[in-house]
């Protein structure tokens, strides 16, 4: 029984940790996000399974997750409200070629992290290229260029 | 202006209408986030050990082990008995809260006896003349599965009369 418990608050508090600290670090692989998400991974694994070694601790386990992954998709897809909680909402970065100061604030971001993504995405050179940039629920940045 | 991408809307995902309550309750849940890892650096959730100690006009004892754990840790437990009379036959008497969900690594010295009194464990080291010390080492591991809170009261007996008792408690956290 203990598993499944430690698998359920697992999943709970790393879901709690990644709506925490922001989105950039979901996507971006910036030295110090590599950190967080490789040492939260062996960190969670070492509370969970402890010193069990069982192919049913396994099953457990990973069946905990997995249940409660679907059960995350049922409800965020069912209750717009309740996804709104879990995995947030779009920002809008760029309009127009004007950056929109606040937003890039509240979500960390940089210029030079949404320009990275215009070049990458759509060859953009300038910001007046860029006629919206858009941090993704995913956090990813979408980037739509001008016509 | 430019049209606005499908499902988004300015006033949503530009200006952020509706959503300041995240903005206000992301900065509370970081502090929240704070608030634990400060009593974690405090103590609150072990491991660093307490020194609980108590004294007799024939003897005192000190315990050094910690109060507060996580299960699943490594640690030992220090148990430190001066005479000050003559102790014909010292016993240890600890609760089963220092076995009850651990896994006993290792004592040392080895003790003389070893034996169940009334449910608890009884360490006996003999006689223990006035003016000398013992030290007893337990090298402790707790289970994973052992979580709450136990007594570990720890008594020293001449035989089988005390002569003084250390009231203790651990908490086992998840």
């Amino acid at each position: 029984m203990d598993i499944v418990l430690r698998a359920l608050v697992a999943y709970v508090f790393v879901l709690f940790l990644m709506r925490v600290v922001g989105r950039r670090e979901l996507s971006s692989m910036e030295p110090s996000d590599v950190i967080l998400l490789v040492v939260i991974g062996d960190l969670v694994q070492n509370g969970v399974t402890q010193s069990d070694y069982s192919v049913t601790g396994i099953v457990l386990a990973a069946g905990t997750i997995g249940l409660l992954a679907t059960l995350t998709a049922f409800v965020t897809f069912r209750w717009s409200r309740i996804r709104n909680v879990i995995e947030g909402e779009p920002v809008i970065l760029v309009e127009d070629g004007k950056l929109i100061e606040r937003n890039m604030k509240h979500e960390r971001l940089t210029l030079d992290e949404v320009m990275e993504q215009a070049r990458l995405q759509q060859g953009v050179e300038s910001l007046h290229d860029v006629r919206w940039a858009v941090l993704e629920t995913s956090g990813s940045i979408s980037i739509v260029k001008k016509e | 202006m430019a049209g606005v991408p499908d499902t988004l809307t300015l006033r949503r995902h530009r200006d952020m209408k509706g959503r300041e309550s995240w903005i206000q309750g992301r900065r509370i849940l970081l502090a929240l986030l704070c608030a634990v890892l400060l009593a974690g650096l405090l103590n609150v959730f072990g491991q660093r050990p307490d020194s609980s100690s108590a004294a007799a006009p024939r003897a005192s004892l000190s315990v050094y082990a910690p109060t507060h754990l996580r299960s699943g840790l490594v640690y030992a437990a220090r148990f430190h008995i001066t005479a000050r009379d003559d102790i014909k036959d010292a016993f240890l008497v600890l609760d089963p809260g220092w076995a009850e969900g651990y896994t006993v690594n290792g004592v040392a010295p080895q003790p003389v006896t070893e034996a169940d009194r009334n449910g608890r464990i009884a360490y006996g080291f003999g006689h223990l003349p006035a003016g000398q010390s013992l030290i007893f080492f337990m090298s402790l591991q707790v289970n994973p599965t052992n979580v709450g809170r136990r007594s570990q009261n720890v008594e020293l007996d001449d035989g089988e009369t005390p002569i003084l008792t250390i009231h203790r408690k651990i908490t086992i956290f998840p």
